[in-house]
Parts: C-alpha cells; sequence; structure tokens
C-alpha cells in the first residue's frame, strides 16, 4: 500500500447547528501536491480547518504521519508539523515582517536555519525585513504568510486560496515559490483558480456540498471535461 | 501610521493647551500640584486600565469584575499589612486545596480521558436534536467529573464551618501600631489539621475536572509539586506563632512590601483561576461574558463584605518611608529624611502620592518593554489581531491567555494595594475606579496598550483640574469671579471627555478595533 503522508476519512463538521462537512474522505501521498477542488462554499476551507483542529471534526478520522489527530487541540497539531497558510492570508500586520517569521519558531533558531531557503523563495522579503506587516502589499503579505509556514520543520503544508486577489504575473512568481518548496515539504492546495490548480497539483480531490466526490491524479481530472464543468464550473 | 502621529500629536497639543490655560489662571504652583494630583489618579487608573485594555485586546472580554480584582487586592493589602496573622491562618487552607487538586489532575486524568472519549461518542449526532438524542447529550455532559467538583464545593464549605474568621479578621490595632491579641483567634493546631485534611481532599476530588485529558508526560513533576506546595502549608501552620513573631518584628516598610507582593499575589491567583474555571468555557460569548463577568463583580463585592465588614476602612497608615513629618525640600533631600511631603514650587505635595505616580510608571515600561521586546509580549501582539492563527502557529494560546488574564488581575490588585493608604479601603472603591478605568479603555483605544496610559492621563489630569474647578474655581482675566463649577460638572468632565473623543474618533485615539 501507497504510504500517506496525511489520511481523512469521512470526516463531519459542524459549525454552530450547521452540518458543513457530511463525509470528507482524502489521502495525501508524501511529496504531492494535492489540490482541493470545489464551489464556493463546498467545503473547502472548512477541510483545512478540520485537519489542523481549528473546527475539529465531530465524526470520522485524520491520521496525521501514522498518528490519530482528530480532537486534538489545534496548537498540538501544528506543532506536529503542519503547516497553515489561511485565506486572506492572516499575517500579523502589527508585527514587523521579522516578528512575523520568528513568531513562528518552535525551536531557537529555526528562522536561522531556514533563512537561505526562505529569503531564496521570496527574495522580496528580505528587503522588507524590519517594515510592519501591515505596509506590504498584498502579494508581499502572501508571500510572507507562506513563509511564516516554512519557518518551522513542517512536513505538510496547508494553503488556502492564494492566488485570491493577485494580479496575474504575481501568480505566476507564486506557483513557482510553491513548486520550489513542494520538494521540500508535501502541500495541500485549496484553490479557486483551477489552471493555477492543474499546473501545480499531481492529484486532485473534488468536494461538492460538504461530500466527497472523488479523487486521482491530475492528469485524469484534464481529461475528464464533464466532471470539471459540472463540480467546478470550469472549462479545461 | 500617519493617522498614529496625528492622534500622539492631538493629545499631546490637548495636554499642553488644558495646562496652559491651567497655567495662565493659577501660576506655576498651584498648576504643578494640580498636575501632580493629576498624575496620581492616572496612575492608579491606569494600573486598572492596562489589564482591562489587554484582556479586552487579546480575548475579546469585557471583565467587569477586575475593579472588584483592585478592591479585593486593597482588602488582603490592608489585611497583610495590619495583621500578617490572617494569612498564616488561611494560607496553609489555600496551599492544602491547591496541593490535592493538583495531586487530582494527575489521578484524574484517565477518568477525564475516558469521559471525552463517552461524550464524544454519544454527542456524534446531536444537531439533529430530537428527544432522545438531546438527553444523551445531556447525560454525556453531567459527567461523574462534575459531580465530584460539586462534592468538592461542598467539602470545602464544610471544611471551612466555624473557622474564626471575624476574630482573625478584626485587625485595626495594628494597623495603627497596636499589639495583637494572639491566642483566643487562632484555633488550636489539630482543629486546623483536620480543615488541612478537608481542603485537600476537595482538591483531590475536584482534580478530575481540571484535568486535561492527555499529557502523558510530566506526571513525576506534578506530583512532586503537589507534595511541594502540600509541605509549605503544612510547615507554614506549624510555624505560625514564630512566623507571626518574624511578621510583626518587620520594619513597616517591609510591611508595606509584604501588603503589595500579597495583593499582587493573590490578585494574579484569583485572576488565573477566574480564567481557568469560569471565563474560558465562555469565549467567543461575548454576551455569557458579560453576564459572568458582572455576577462575579456583585458575588466578590458580596464575599468582601462577608468577610470584611460593609464598612470600610480610613486610609492605611502610610510606610514610613513617607512619614516623617516634615516638608523636603527637593527628591534628594527626602531620600535621607523621607518627609511626608515634599516642596513643589513652595507648595507641600505629599511623597507618597509621588509613590504612587512612580509605581504607575515603573509597571507602565515594564509591561511596555514585556510587550515590545519578549516572545510572550510578541505572542500576545499577535493574539490581539488574530489569536486564531497564533494558535495555528502550533502555540498554545490559551495558556497565553490564563497568563494575560492573570497579569491584569495582579495589576488591577497591586493597584487596590497602593490605593489603600490613599483612599482606604470600602467596597465600593472597586466600582468607581473600575468606571474610570473602562472611560480611560475607551479613550485610548479598546486593545491599544499605549492608548490606555494616554486614556489614563487625560482622565486624570481632567479629574484634577476638574476638583480645582469645584473648590476654588478658575479666574478668567476679564470677568470679576473666578468661574467655579458645581460637583457634578467634575464629575461629569471624565464622561464629557469620552463623548467628544468617541464622536470625533470613534475607536479611540489609538484605536482600530470596533
Amino acid at each position: 500500500m501507497e504510504r500517506h503522508l496525511l489520511e481523512v476519512q469521512d470526516i463531519h463538521t459542524f459549525i454552530g447547528q450547521f452540518h458543513i462537512l457530511q463525509g470528507v474522505s482524502l489521502a495525501v501521498p508524501e511529496g504531492s501536491i494535492t489540490a482541493v477542488l470545489g464551489r464556493n462554499g463546498a467545503g473547502k476551507t472548512t477541510t483545512l480547518k478540520s485537519i489542523l483542529g481549528l473546527t475539529p471534526p465531530r465524526q470520522g478520522r485524520v491520521v496525521f504521519a501514522g498518528q490519530e489527530i482528530q480532537g486534538r487541540p489545534a496548537y498540538e497539531i501544528a506543532a506536529m508539523g503542519v503547516g497553515y497558510v489561511p485565506e486572506h492570508r492572516a499575517i500579523f500586520t502589527d508585527l514587523t515582517v521579522a516578528e512575523n517569521l520568528r513568531i513562528a519558531e518552535r525551536r531557537r533558531g529555526d528562522l536561522d536555519r531556514k533563512a537561505d531557503f526562505i529569503f531564496g523563495l521570496f527574495p522580496d522579503l528580505k528587503r522588507l525585513y524590519r517594515l510592519p506587516g501591515g505596509h506590504l502589499s498584498g502579494g508581499q503579505q502572501q508571500m510572507l504568510a507562506i513563509a511564516r509556514a516554512l519557518v518551522p520543520d513542517n512536513r505538510l503544508l496547508l494553503i488556502d486560496e492564494p492566488s485570491e486577489g493577485l494580479a496575474p504575473i504575481l501568480i505566476q512568481e507564486l506557483m513557482e515559490a510553491i513548486r520550489r518548496l513542494s520538494e521540500e515539504v508535501t502541500v495541500v492546495l485549496v484553490e479557486q483558480n483551477f489552471q493555477m490548480a492543474s499546473q501545480l497539483a499531481d492529484r486532485y480531490v473534488i468536494i461538492d456540498d460538504g461530500r466527497f466526490v472523488r479523487s486521482g491524479p491530475m492528469s485524469e481530472l484534464l481529461d475528464d471535461e464533464e466532471t470539471v464543468r459540472r463540480y467546478l464550473g470550469a472549462a479545461v | 501610521m500617519g493617522k498614529r502621529y496625528r492622534a500622539v500629536i492631538a493629545s499631546v497639543a490637548l495636554v499642553v493647551v488644558l495646562v496652559g490655560i491651567a497655567y495662565a489662571g493659577f501660576g506655576a504652583t498651584k498648576t504643578a500640584s494640580v498636575l501632580l494630583s493629576g498624575l496620581t489618579l492616572a496612575a492608579l487608573y491606569f494600573l486598572l486600565a492596562a489589564g482591562l485594555s489587554l484582556i479586552f485586546g487579546l480575548m475579546d472580554v469585557l471583565n467587569f469584575a477586575h475593579g472588584t480584582l483592585f478592591m479585593i487586592g486593597a482588602y488582603v493589602g490592608y489585611t497583610a499589612f495590619g495583621n500578617p496573622r490572617l494569612l498564616l491562618n488561611t494560607l496553609p487552607l489555600f496551599l492544602a486545596l491547591l496541593a490535592g487538586a493538583t495531586a487530582g489532575t494527575i489521578v484524574g486524568r484517565p477518568l477525564r480521558a475516558w469521559e471525552q472519549a463517552v461524550r464524544r461518542r454519544l454527542t456524534a449526532g446531536e444537531a439533529s436534536g430530537n428527544g432522545r438524542e438531546v438527553l444523551r447529550a445531556l447525560l454525556a455532559r453531567l459527567t461523574p467529573s462534575l459531580l465530584l467538583a460539586l462534592l468538592a464545593v461542598a467539602l470545602v464549605l464544610w471544611g471551612v464551618r466555624g473557622f474564626p474568621l471575624d476574630r482573625l479578621v478584626a485587625f485595626e490595632a495594628t494597623a495603627t501600631g497596636g499589639a495583637i491579641p494572639t491566642a483566643e483567634a487562632q484555633e488550636p493546631i489539630p482543629r486546623m489539621l483536620l480543615r488541612l485534611a478537608q481542603m485537600a481532599l476537595a482538591g483531590l476530588l475536584a482534580g478530575p475536572a481540571l484535568a486535561r485529558e492527555r499529557r502523558e508526560q510530566g506526571m513525576w513533576k506534578e506530583g512532586m509539586l503537589a507534595g511541594a506546595i502540600g509541605l509549605v502549608g503544612l510547615l507554614i501552620l506549624l510555624a505560625r506563632d514564630p512566623l507571626e513573631g518574624f511578621l510583626l518584628g518587620l520594619s513597616v516598610d517591609l510591611r508595606f512590601l509584604l501588603a503589595l507582593t500579597a495583593g499582587a499575589v493573590v490578585g494574579a491567583l484569583l485572576g488565573g483561576l477566574i480564567e481557568r474555571t469560569l471565563i474560558r468555557p465562555f469565549y467567543g460569548r461575548p454576551i455569557t461574558q458579560i453576564v459572568l463577568t458582572l455576577g462575579l463583580m456583585f458575588v466578590g463585592t458580596e464575599l468582601v463584605k462577608a468577610v470584611w465588614g460593609r464598612e470600610g476602612h480610613p486610609p492605611m497608615t502610610v510606610p514610613s518611608l513617607f512619614a516623617e513629618s516634615c516638608r523636603s525640600e527637593s527628591l534628594a533631600a527626602w531620600l535621607t529624611e523621607h518627609c511626608s511631603s515634599i516642596d513643589v514650587l513652595g507648595r507641600a505635595f505629599p511623597t507618597y502620592r509621588l509613590f504612587i505616580i512612580f509605581v504607575g510608571g515603573v509597571i507602565l515600561v515594564g509591561v511596555g518593554l514585556l510587550l515590545r521586546y519578549s516572545r510572550l509580549g510578541m505572542i500576545i501582539r499577535a493574539g490581539v489581531q488574530d489569536s486564531e492563527m497564533v494558535e495555528a502557529l502550533g502555540i498554545n494560546v490559551r495558556r497565553v491567555f490564563t497568563f494575560v488574564f492573570a497579569l491584569g488581575s495582579a495589576l488591577a490588585a497591586l493597584g487596590g494595594v497602593v490605593a489603600a493608604p490613599f483612599v482606604g479601603v470600602y467596597p465600593e472603591m472597586g466600582g468607581i475606579f473600575q468606571l474610570q478605568a473602562f472611560i480611560a479603555v475607551v479613550i485610548g483605544g479598546m486593545g491599544s496598550y499605549g492608548g490606555t496610559a494616554v486614556g489614563a492621563l487625560l482622565l486624570g489630569l481632567a479629574r484634577a483640574f476638574g476638583d480645582v474647578l469645584v473648590t476654588s474655581g478658575i479666574p478668567i482675566p476679564w470677568a470679576e469671579q473666578a468661574l467655579r463649577a458645581s460637583p457634578a460638572v467634575a464629575r461629569a468632565s471624565t464622561v464629557l471627555i469620552m463623548a467628544i473623543v468617541l464622536l470625533v474618533r470613534p475607536a479611540g485615539i489609538f484605536g482600530r478595533k470596533e
């Protein structure tokens, strides 16, 4: 059997009284980029948050690196090696770029060890190092948010809608960065921009209305225009 | 950044204009002493407001019990200063309870883990909400650990029955330097040992409810900790007579230091306990929190009345550093003379009030440095903006919440002790100061630390100048009579300032949060 870094089995998540996820499953092989696809409101963001424990699933299993993690507090799950790049970036605007990175350290010296790798991916951040995060442009904030998730030794990155609100030229730059960092860590990517997702990801998972629909290698999906149109409303 | 600079410039300009007007009207001498009076009030407001602002900023909790913690701090300090005996007789009880609870969290862990597992299973299909499932969910919440905790509360009540608190609390005798009649107020050691055992057992029973589900490591450490706490409690009890002799033999200044420490420590422990047990289950539910902290305010006030009596006490004796009846020419002279007042441009000003300003300044700078330069401070600043993201980085943000709540409570309680020689202690002092502190926080901008300091400063000055306006009035060059206001105007002045600030900047001077 193929070794999976992350396995989500039939999770159900409630937010308040709303039954948002009604059976989502996915399996993420180590070293891959897996795209979670689906329409607006299909439950993609909630799926990421359920993996991390920010909205703990009430039912089902989440297995990360061989351990069941559902029901654990989010900070414990994150500390096991799961990095999170949320929708709308959520960088700390009052903290400087340096502080935004240093706060993610789990051990003293994490940032120093990773600095070359991070600034190799995002050279801009070096120039902006002393500025408050709030002064950065949208694209720079997105890069900071990804860089922040790379500071500790994470094995899995959950990236939510990285291209949202970015100019096409920035999206190209961002894709290149994600491709390069995926040589170091496994990535689960939620992305509305099907073009971007299809170029980056090795595998796909489609969610619709809080339910698992299908998954497989990305190449398979590119040949299946019917599915793409039906669940994503996009053209191949 | 531009907006913040403008806010700073505007507040500085406002202060300069106010002081300028006062200077023109009164001349330098009176202006200086009014200014210092304002700073004294500002320091006290700040000690309360700093915690309010941090707690609101980080956890979005409006803590209406903050003034109560201030008041409790004042009472604890007053008692520790005047009657250390109460400390020696009650501390072992608390320590026994704490030791029991610490041991209980270890022993109770398997029970707790089992409960959580059962609960998860039972609540799995809860949302549909038909009768049988609601009943199952109810059963899942009515857990053995909760029942044990209720039993523990009953045991605590039984354990303190007949404790001669009223006799122990009568402390006026020593506040003015008299002797304490010792023998009959204290209970015999065997009776106290029984109470200690009851407390420890109660703590043990409450343990499972406080236990966390997992965390396998550290059992040894916690066990040792429980033993150590219990041992310290026992030792204090057994050595209470020599300890009492020691404490009463301390100089007035050292006893004041003891009072400050006791107040701050009790504040921190109470704050931490309140956060862990009462606030924590209700994060993200603002209405519940407000009702809860309001309730705590009433309960706390009534408890204080039950222990210390409904009547307040006159201002606490000023430590001897500020008590010699003379007037020092300068701060340098005061260092050797310890006069009760100091010459400020020809007018006497009480040196103890300078001490209050000093404490306010030290706390302002100390907490400011903590926030700016420590990792913890960085986490707090980040958490003020987005605590969920902080948690997603692998940081146990709940623990930071508890720390900040305890820190804020400690500052409030410290403020209470510092205020006691200035305004006395009385049950209503909490509400009075809390109102001003809330106004200071709102003026400065909820959740902004610097803003809170500015807000407290504006408010303190306004209050001091308002008082002058009432007592002597402000002379106006072109009018024959000085402009005088009624006392109501002075009291309303702070609210007036708040109204003006909020009209111009709805989020407060430095605020961004709504």
